[in-house]
């Protein structure tokens, strides 16, 4: 009896050992972050001279600042045509590779995936070097397609948040091209036959078998590149610094500048602690409305 | 029959005409970087020149530390990916065949802080880090990546799959659970240790949010926020740009091209998992 206790208690210990070094870097560097960063959010902070404890003002205080407001709609509006393109570009990509053979199939792939793999900073500065004003080749390939009003996007209040989240859709929808081809790979050749004997065509076998199998994978998809949407900076930091005036100027971004620029720092945790609650209240209304429990509760043959 | 081979023909072209266009960017900011800046300022914009030059990729090797950030930004990647796997094996084991109290709470918790965003913790980050004096060092950078749990959680849904037979047999004659981790688990999972380190690197590679608030000494730059300088020195010299950033996307396009099947595959694991 007391030998099997003390073997229970050796596992236990066993157990906790083996997390243990990853359990401590994860409280210390992710975990303690954020009660901290609570805990600054409630302070008009000031590590030389001195904090002051203000409870909820901070919050308080954004949410009557038309800047942090502005910051919020540009967020949501780079969210909302972002990730149609990353998601969108990445299926059609993915449908298109799985239904084709041809020679120089692994080229193409490779081309489509490549721009991934560069850094953010590399791609800002192409972009913003495909959009010059006055010597863009993008610009000047729009002109010859007959857009002859084409505009300077980034220095265009309405035009630079649509161009940020095309060029964001050029760099990171071959990943999402990648994660859909994963998934395509493990619809049952079988309900494709099948469907070929009962005289589907392509299109039908597309949005009525296709689409709906790997609908969890898209709606994944769809939640986190919302998460990545919502925390864009370097592109803007790097195209346009926020500008024309403030019209790309992001969370992130004030948030950046707050803490660092003006050294606000109480309002800057509180940003942050804002748009946190933002991604996790999309995560749950993700999760709740759009059938997400799917993917983690489905059973070997209840396809929903 | 011939109707079949012209449609797999004009496929094949479509395709490999959207391959090209979708290369337009990277082509043009490599065809930029050669040419004299009197033939980059052209309207219309032409991507022939009547010369080309090395000038652009000696003026910025020459004013900007390039080697310095590479090295950095292979030092921080490389030892942010060795860590995470160090850190990860025995926690993803432990989660995935050890019974101990506790354990899946604890798992629970993890994964969801996964959600956790760069912005609620790089202001706390950046005063705790000032006070460890870890501002503008590698470990600095390293640490906050390595405290994410994404490689723990990648490897634990690998370990579960693995058949227990294996690990039962091991255990009748005697192996304790750490030369069970070593003998059988390991050497059976070295595709998701392949794929976890690749997607390690690349995303620290590119890290960009948690860099630019930690790093603030030029010779202490990574790639990404070196090149963020750079932008910042030069605005609209866009010779002198493209061949900065063509020059540090050249380590990455040939370890693309050697490696491109495996790297490829080992994204595909990594998201397949994560999504």
């Amino acid at each position: 009896m007391s030998t099997q206790r003390s073997r229970r208690a050796r596992r236990q210990i066993t157990g906790i050992l083996y997390v243990l070094p990853f359990v401590l870097v994860w409280l210390t560097f992710l975990v303690w972050p954020v009660i901290y960063g609570f805990y600054i959010s409630l302070w008009r902070w000031d590590p030389l001279r001195g904090s002051e404890f203000v409870g909820l003002r901070n919050y308080q205080n954004l949410f009557s600042d038309p800047r942090f407001w502005n910051a919020t709609w540009n967020t949501l509006e780079f969210a909302a045509i972002s990730i149609p393109l990353i998601v969108g570009f990445g299926l059609i990509f993915a449908v298109m590779l799985h239904n084709s053979r041809f020679r120089g199939k692994a080229f193409v792939e490779a081309s489509l995936f490549f721009p991934y793999l560069l850094n953010v900073s590399i791609i800002s500065l192409i972009w913003a070097w495909l959009v010059d004003p006055d010597y863009g080749i993008l610009i000047h390939a729009l002109r010859l397609l007959g857009w002859q009003e084409a505009p300077a996007f980034l220095n265009h209040p309405l035009w630079v948040i649509p161009l940020i989240a095309i060029a964001t859709g050029w760099w990171l929808s071959g990943y999402r091209m990648v994660v859909f081809r994963a998934a395509l790979k493990d619809i049952p050749q079988s309900i494709l036959e099948s469907a070929d004997i009962d005289g589907a065509n392509g299109w039908t076998k597309l949005t009525r078998i296709v689409i709906p199998l790997i609908k969890p994978a898209i709606l994944f998809s769809i939640v986190l590149s919302a998460l990545s949407a919502f925390s864009v900076l370097g592109q803007v930091l790097v195209m346009t610094e926020g500008g024309p005036g403030r019209s790309s100027e992001v969370l992130a971004l004030y948030l950046y500048r707050l803490g660092f620029h003006y050294f606000r720092m109480g309002e800057a945790a509180a940003v942050g602690f804002l748009l946190f609650l933002l991604m996790l209240v999309v995560t749950i209304l993700a999760f709740r409305f759009l059938g997400f429990e799917s993917e983690f509760e489905r059973k070997p043959g209840g396809a929903r | 029959m011939n109707r079949i081979r012209l449609r797999s023909v004009l496929l094949t072209l479509l395709f490999l005409a959207l391959a090209v266009i979708w290369l337009v960017p990277v082509l043009w900011m490599i065809d930029t970087a050669f040419k004299p800046t009197a033939f980059i300022f052209t309207r219309p914009p032409s991507w022939w020149s009547p010369e080309w030059t090395l000038g652009h990729f000696r003026e910025a090797l020459q004013s900007w530390p390039f080697g310095r950030w590479l090295w950095n930004s292979l030092v921080v990647a490389t030892g942010a990916t060795i860590l995470t796997l160090l850190l990860s094996i025995p926690a993803a084991y432990s989660f995935a065949r050890l019974a101990w109290r506790g354990r899946n709470l604890l798992f629970f918790v993890m994964v969801a802080s996964m959600l956790i965003p760069w912005q609620v913790n790089s202001i706390p980050l950046y005063f705790m880090m000032n006070s460890f004096d870890l501002l503008n060092t590698r470990i600095g950078l390293i640490l906050p990546i390595t405290a994410m749990p994404i490689g723990v959680f990648l490897l634990r849904q690998f370990f579960v799959n693995i058949p227990r037979e294996l690990e039962e047999a091991a255990q009748l004659d005697g192996a304790s659970s750490f030369g069970i981790l070593t003998r059988v688990i390991l050497p059976m999972s070295l595709p998701a240790l392949g794929a976890l380190g690749i997607y390690v690197f690349i995303f620290t590679w590119n890290e960009f949010f948690w860099s630019v608030i930690a790093l603030t000494r030029q010779e202490m730059f990574t790639i990404p926020i070196g090149l963020k300088a750079l932008q910042g020195a030069y605005d609209i010299q866009y010779g002198l740009l493209m061949a900065a950033a063509a020059f540090t996307s050249l380590p990455v396009l040939i370890i693309y091209l050697i490696l491109q099947r495996r790297i490829i595959t080992g994204i595909t694991m990594a998201s397949t998992e994560i999504k």
